[in-house]
């Protein structure tokens, strides 16, 4: 897969090409008709803590927007991926799976979590932000206020 | 008008109950957004592993024959060993009024219970780590999920614990590991023998301070006891058990490794790659103590095994690329050590 392009939006690296749903901070690339790739930007993994284990709905499970398609455990809190798309689920990373820094390290590339089969990703009304400029506004003023709120360094 | 904390006391319970009771509060406070305080201590002793973990990590034929029961929590962290003499504590509170950012949660719900301990005397801190400590000593066990719209955070007051049998239940193919291991448990988790009755009043105090609410004694909802029987059912059976979809972690002929983490920043390696073995204690990125074995290392094990102590991790293969085909054979198993896992 070609590099992915990225700014640095208050400190942290941010791909522009995908669409992003704001409370859950995970992405969705479209990667060919009906197809779509899922991922958590590098403000949601810094938010979460190491991660630790990353485990996923197999391929095949029926996916509903706002519903889990997988397990997410970073300081022994485990909690639920939420899906930002209804689909289904049609691969799964093994490879973040396994190395779950991966995410980390690489959170708009190969650290993406699944690919799903949609019928449609939505626009208005789909809850994800898809304008390069509402993204990078929402990006700054969520590091804005997790600084503030401590959580992440000044 | 104070909001109530629902306090429900299960008493003593099956290991299997032990862990139900409280997964189905879970349930029904996603639904009620009832926060509530809930207690229990297991009538006999078990294992337990945390949500992500494999089976393998325990010595399954080793517990049937002493009679313990392996359990899958939907909460993180390792393999455990409980017993009655742990009392364990839950505090569930509707998602909505729980920070989402987990460490934040944790910190919020973890502070009450060091109140708790030092209530009662303990000189108890909550470390950088999010763990409950006096001194180098971690005292309390805790794990935690969102469960539906529910946030649990489980922790126990240890009052006596058996170190010999809680490394034993391990599955450790090393028996230099098991030693280290117990070692280091010996030295880094400590029982804290308080009277439960005491500690117990102190926790209700200091979450319902915290938490603004007041403390009123309840029991199960009809809902919680429909989830109860369903999780009852849910979690004896081997499908729960086998746990979440997992892939395989290890490369075919790649090098294989068991990691086991005594307290936060201090754990044991145990890895081996072609024909080389390493048993390691480390102890927050130091290497303290490591066991070498490979066929070709002949006279320079002990130069080894002392060049590699007291350095830090990281610096292991670069030691060990002075020790020639041994010394890369011992560099690959030391290199499957990934602290972020434990």
């Amino acid at each position: 897969m070609a590099e992915v392009p990225l700014v640095v939006v208050a400190g942290f690296p941010l791909a522009l090409d995908r669409r992003y749903q704001a409370e859950t901070h995970m992405w969705v690339l479209e990667t060919g008709p009906g197809r779509v790739r899922i991922g958590m930007d590098a403000l949601g993994i810094e938010t979460s803590g190491t991660l630790a284990q990353l485990s996923f709905s197999p391929t095949g499970t029926e996916l509903s927007a706002g519903r889990p398609f997988g397990e997410l455990e970073a300081a022994k809190f485990v909690g639920p991926l939420i899906s930002p798309v209804s689909g289904t689920v049609a691969n799964v990373n093994e490879e973040v799976a396994r190395d779950p820094g991966l995410a980390a390290r690489d959170p708009y590339g190969a650290g993406w979590l699944i690919e799903a089969s949609v019928s449609e990703i939505g626009d208005k009304g789909s809850g994800l932000l898809a304008e390069p400029a509402e993204i990078t506004a929402w990006f700054a003023a969520r590091v804005t206020h997790y600084r503030r709120s401590g959580l992440i360094a000044q | 008008m104070v909001e109530p904390l629902r306090i429900v006391d299960f008493g003593r319970s099956s290991p299997l109950r032990s862990q139900t009771l409280w997964h189905a509060i879970a349930y029904g406070v996603s639904t009620s957004e009832r926060a509530t305080l809930s207690f229990t201590r297991p009538a006999a002793p078990y294992v337990c592993l945390g949500y992500h973990r494999g089976v393998e990590e325990v010595d399954r034929d080793y517990c049937l024959e002493n009679g313990l029961p392996l359990l899958r929590r939907m909460v993180g962290g390792g393999p455990v060993y409980l017993d009655s003499d742990q009392l364990f504590f839950q505090i569930c509170l509707p998602v909505r009024v729980v920070p989402a950012a987990r460490c934040q949660a944790m910190r919020l719900l973890l502070e009450p219970a060091v109140t708790a301990f030092r209530a009662v005397g303990v000189s108890a801190v909550l470390d950088d780590d999010l763990e409950i400590c006096a001194g180098d000593r971690k005292i309390c066990g805790h794990g935690a999920a969102r469960i539906e719209d529910a946030v649990v955070v489980c922790g126990n007051l240890i009052e006596r614990f058996d170190h010999e049998r809680a490394a034993r239940v391990l599955a450790l193919a090393d028996p230099c590991q098991r030693d280290q291991t117990l070692t280091l448990m010996r030295r880094f988790v400590a029982p804290t023998p308080l009277d439960p009755a005491a500690f117990q009043a102190a926790l209700i105090a200091a979450y319902a301070t915290a938490l603004g609410l007041g403390p009123e004694l309840g029991g199960l909802t009809g809902a919680e006891r429909a989830a109860l029987a369903s999780l009852d059912e849910r979690f004896a059976s081997d499908a729960w058990l086998a746990g979440p979809v997992r892939q395989a972690r290890a490369r075919a002929c790649g090098p294989s490794a068991r990691q086991v983490k005594v307290r936060s920043g201090v754990w044991t390696l145990g890895a081996s790659y072609d024909g080389a073995r390493v048993a390691a204690s480390v102890v927050r990125g130091m290497i303290e103590l490591v066991r070498l074995h490979d066929r070709g290392l002949n006279g320079s094990k002990d130069r080894a095994e002392r060049a590699l102590t007291g350095i830090p991790l990281q610096s292991a293969a670069s030691v060990l690329a002075g020790f020639g085909d041994p010394g890369r054979r011992l560099a690959v198993a030391f290199a499957t050590a990934d602290p972020a896992r434990l």
